[in-house]
């Protein structure tokens, strides 16, 4: 354990390391967010409730939005298809510490750096530009706590899989690029999917996807009641339990795999 | 004029056969095909369905019925493609000023600025054509243009300048790297931003915001005012048959100044391994 | 052929404290600190001429053939290539010039390396008939047409820099830049580079300008010798005469048949091990000769071998250790 909080720290300091990066970043999420902002109250123009949702939730839902996206940075898939890239998989598979540890420790810490990098930056000027994104029931802030932890579980456990990918020796760029644009168009974070007519919403329900975004921020602007809430955790856990059984039965082959060949 | 000439043939030689060997390079790697096959289309049918599903549920976005809309789309998403093709390396500047990558760029008798991007050239960026082109002539159809040689010279020059106006943009945020020495990744911010700027008429902004897109980073010109000219939908400023012109205009003014910034850049280069 | 005048590079950077305290320190703080890479050197290259720059790591010697080369922009003074000013007309002048950077390719990475050379061939706009002569010279030097059809990322990293040093000479350069050429390299395909270098100076009048950690390199290869050190110029000449000047000494090895051995006025022992004893001694004080005979009278010698001061010799003086 002593040697993953030792990387969690490592990568703390060098995510801070960019002072520029961390200028730009912040610079390039507030601007996402005003324009996300404005385009919802253009949208809301004139009409009370959308959807079962009025303006101002809405409002709250792209800033808390925006906030989350800071949990969902990973780069365990690069890292993995670095590794095989420069043959080191071997080596790293060898050593006393897990490497899929490692990567895991890695993305905690970058997102450790990037809370107090990011997330407090852009909460605060959404605070003061947008509007203070108050919780609809402070009572339910356990249930999207709760929630929040098994969306980047989810969010972590999907990036790795794809990264996997990479030890079929297939270049998995692209393959990155498909899995961003699902999650930032099925998972609810742009445009939430109870816009879009109830068949398509329905179908899109059974993916991993909704249970990042939406479910925790539904929970937050305290759209559906607690019932619903709970009732959508269970899928998200079912989900979560998939997703680790993959993950697991993959991680067990590769290993065994590279074992044999050596890499 | 004679030596200008020779100079241009030289570097459209020079490109054909940079093309020739980015075939070359997709043939080596046929997995990738498959990959970004899916990928960047996919990007682009999803988000139109969401550019659907909203107007469906809120009706008309700012003035701008679901045709207009998908003719919006359409030219946005195909100046990206333009922009990925010919452009994209400038997401990844900063990754070569670091590296040193622009050493060889340097020791070659041709523009540095031409070399980073023709060289690598990513003719995959044609993937992101293909929605883009679908969705326009749906828009077309949708909106009843009626398309003639002057409605075509029309688009095709504001597509040039659109895209030249995106390339601009990249190349003036990779230049940045130069003076920060950092690896500059923005390409996800820059694409999201560009995709909420260019897919939507700019006038549901506030006016401070359309300012700040018509006069200073001038993102309105590569899709809001030269569609709004071509489909006739009034918006108190910059109606006229002469916009997509302007925006070719603004599209070459942009790459000067992105070049002359680049080059200021270049003096501070570094190179690597020092 | 080369001019370069009042050259100076400085670097700023940033210095980081350690720690995650210091990291966020750094946010906060815009210190930077100004380093002179390169402090005025002046010099001048003739035409044919193979010219070995070395130096300690961060010495300056990258930053400066960078600087000659076209690379970096000197922060003050110029590099003046066949008259004209790299900075200035860099188009120009690199149509000129050769590079090879030991540790970076020019090659594509993914494709046959002679596709790599028909790129060049395009952009450097070489006639038919020339790229066709070129590369039958290049193959009898290094037998590249053995390898032309490989794809790059294939090939071992000697035959990479073939590939390089082949790229470099397609539009037969004046002037060839080689910056660290041998590093990594095997005893073969350093053989190799060594015998590229003084043909291609030899038969085509290329000058070299290289710079080395390789003392192999230098001797083999230079006449003269440039050495710098924290960006100042140490020492510029004919390498045995800097050897004359600055270590006019060569070092005795004596065996003995026991353990004692014996110390001489006019020389100075500088390591005793076994029956083994080196003496050093000064070339205007005593010759070999007289100094064999003298020790010989002290105790009786098996066998004897002189050791000239060599450019390691040099470099440690130089440097000042």
């Amino acid at each position: 354990m002593k040697k993953y909080l030792y990387v969690v720290k490592t990568q703390i300091i060098k995510s801070m390391t960019y002072e520029f990066n961390v200028y730009g970043n912040i610079l390039m999420q507030t601007i996402i967010m005003i324009t996300s902002a404005f385009f919802w109250k253009a949208l809301y123009a004139g009409q009370g409730n959308v959807g079962g949702v009025d303006a101002d939730s809405m409002l709250t839902y792209i800033i808390v939005s925006s906030l989350l996206s800071v949990l969902f940075l990973t780069n365990v898939e690069r890292r993995i298809q670095l590794s095989v890239q420069k043959g080191t998989v071997a080596t790293d598979m060898m050593k006393p510490i897990n490497p899929f540890g490692v990567y895991f420790a890695e993305d905690i810490g970058n997102i450790i750096a990037l809370v107090f990098q990011n997330m407090l930056p852009i909460l605060i000027i959404g605070c003061l530009l947008i509007k203070v994104p108050k919780m609809a029931d402070i009572r339910d802030l356990p249930l999207f706590l709760l929630s929040v932890v098994l969306s980047f579980l989810i969010n972590w456990l999907i990036s790795a899989l794809f990264g996997m990918i990479a030890f079929t020796a297939v270049n998995i760029d692209a393959l990155i690029q498909v899995k961003k644009h699902l999650i930032r168009l099925l998972s609810g974070s742009i445009i939430p999917l109870w816009f879009f007519p109830p068949a398509v919403s329905k179908v899109l329900g059974a993916f991993p996807f909704v249970y990042i975004y939406q479910l925790p921020l539904s929970i937050y602007i305290g759209k559906g009641d607690c019932a619903e809430h709970l009732m959508q955790m269970g899928i998200q856990s079912i989900w979560l339990a998939i997703l680790c059984g993959i993950f697991l039965f993959v991680h067990n082959r590769v290993t065994k795999k590279v074992m044999v060949q050596g890499g | 004029m004679k030596k200008a000439l020779c100079e241009l043939g030289h570097y459209f030689e020079v490109t054909m056969h940079v093309i020739k060997m980015a075939f070359l390079t997709i043939i080596e790697y046929p997995s990738n095909i498959a990959g970004w096959l899916i990928s960047n289309p996919l990007q682009f049918i999803v988000g139109f369905a969401t550019i659907k599903f909203v107007v469906e549920a809120f009706g008309e976005i700012n003035g701008w019925n679901y045709g207009q809309l998908a003719f919006l789309y359409g030219i946005s998403v195909i100046s990206h493609a333009l922009s990925m093709i010919f452009f994209v390396q400038g997401w990844f500047m900063g990754y070569f000023v670091i590296e040193g990558e622009f050493d060889r760029y340097l020791t070659r008798p041709l523009g540095v600025l031409y070399q980073f991007f023709f060289t690598n050239i990513n003719i995959f960026g044609i993937t992101d054509l293909i929605p883009g082109i679908l969705v326009f002539v749906y828009g077309c159809v949708k909106c009843q243009v009626h398309v003639n040689a002057w409605f075509l010279l029309q688009v095709i020059v504001m597509l040039i300048g659109a895209t030249l106006i995106r390339g601009g943009i990249y190349i003036l945020i990779g230049s940045t790297s130069f003076h920060t020495r950092n690896a500059v990744d923005f390409g996800q911010y820059t694409q999201e931003i560009m995709d909420k700027t260019t897919m939507y008429p700019i006038s549901m902004y506030p006016e401070s915001i359309q300012f700040i897109l018509t006069f200073l980073i001038p993102i309105g010109w590569v899709s809001f005012y030269p569609v709004s000219s071509l489909l006739g939908i009034g918006n108190g400023f910059a109606n006229g048959l002469l916009v997509p012109f302007l925006t070719l205009l603004i599209g070459i003014l942009m790459m000067l100044l992105a070049g002359a910034y680049f080059k200021a850049g270049l003096k501070k280069y570094e190179s690597a391994g020092n | 052929m080369i001019d370069v005048q009042n050259l100076c590079k400085d670097y700023t950077f940033k210095r980081k404290e350690p720690g995650i305290r210091g990291a966020v320190k750094s946010l906060f703080t815009n210190k930077r600190e100004l380093i002179h890479a390169v402090r005025d050197l002046s010099f001048h290259i003739d035409a044919g001429e193979i010219v070995g720059f070395i130096g300690p790591n961060g010495a300056g010697k990258s930053t400066t053939i960078k600087m000659m080369s076209g690379i970096l922009t000197p922060t003050k003074g110029s590099v003046l290539i066949g008259g004209e000013d790299i900075t200035r007309h860099r188009k120009e002048v690199v149509r000129n010039i050769g590079v090879v950077f030991g540790q970076r390719s020019q090659l594509n990475w993914d494709l046959r390396l002679g596709e790599s050379f028909e790129l060049l061939k395009h952009i450097y706009r070489i006639k038919q008939s020339d790229y066709e002569e070129t590369l039958d010279v290049m193959d009898s030097i290094l037998g590249i047409k053995e390898i032309i059809d490989k794809p790059v990322r294939q090939m071992s990293l000697g035959q990479r820099v073939k590939g390089d040093l082949v790229a470099s000479m397609l539009h037969s350069p004046s002037v060839l830049f080689l910056d660290e050429p041998t590093i990594g390299l095997d005893v073969s395909s350093k053989y190799a580079l060594r015998k590229f270098i003084k043909e291609i100076n030899e038969v085509r009048k290329t000058t070299v300008i290289l710079t080395t950690h390789d003392l192999g390199d230098i001797q083999e290869l230079c006449e003269r010798i440039i050495i710098i050190n924290h960006g100042v110029m140490m020492e510029d000449g004919n390498l045995s005469q800097i050897i004359d000047r600055i270590a006019p000494f060569k070092t005795l090895v004596v065996e003995y048949y026991d353990e004692i051995a014996p110390d001489h006025p006019s020389c100075e022992m500088i390591e005793h091990d076994g029956n083994i004893a080196k003496y050093k001694f000064m070339k205007n004080d005593t010759t070999a000769a007289d100094l064999i005979a003298e020790l010989s009278k002290l105790r009786p010698i098996r066998d004897v071998s002189i050791e000239e001061a060599g450019i390691d010799d040099i470099i440690r003086i130089a440097y000042g250790e």
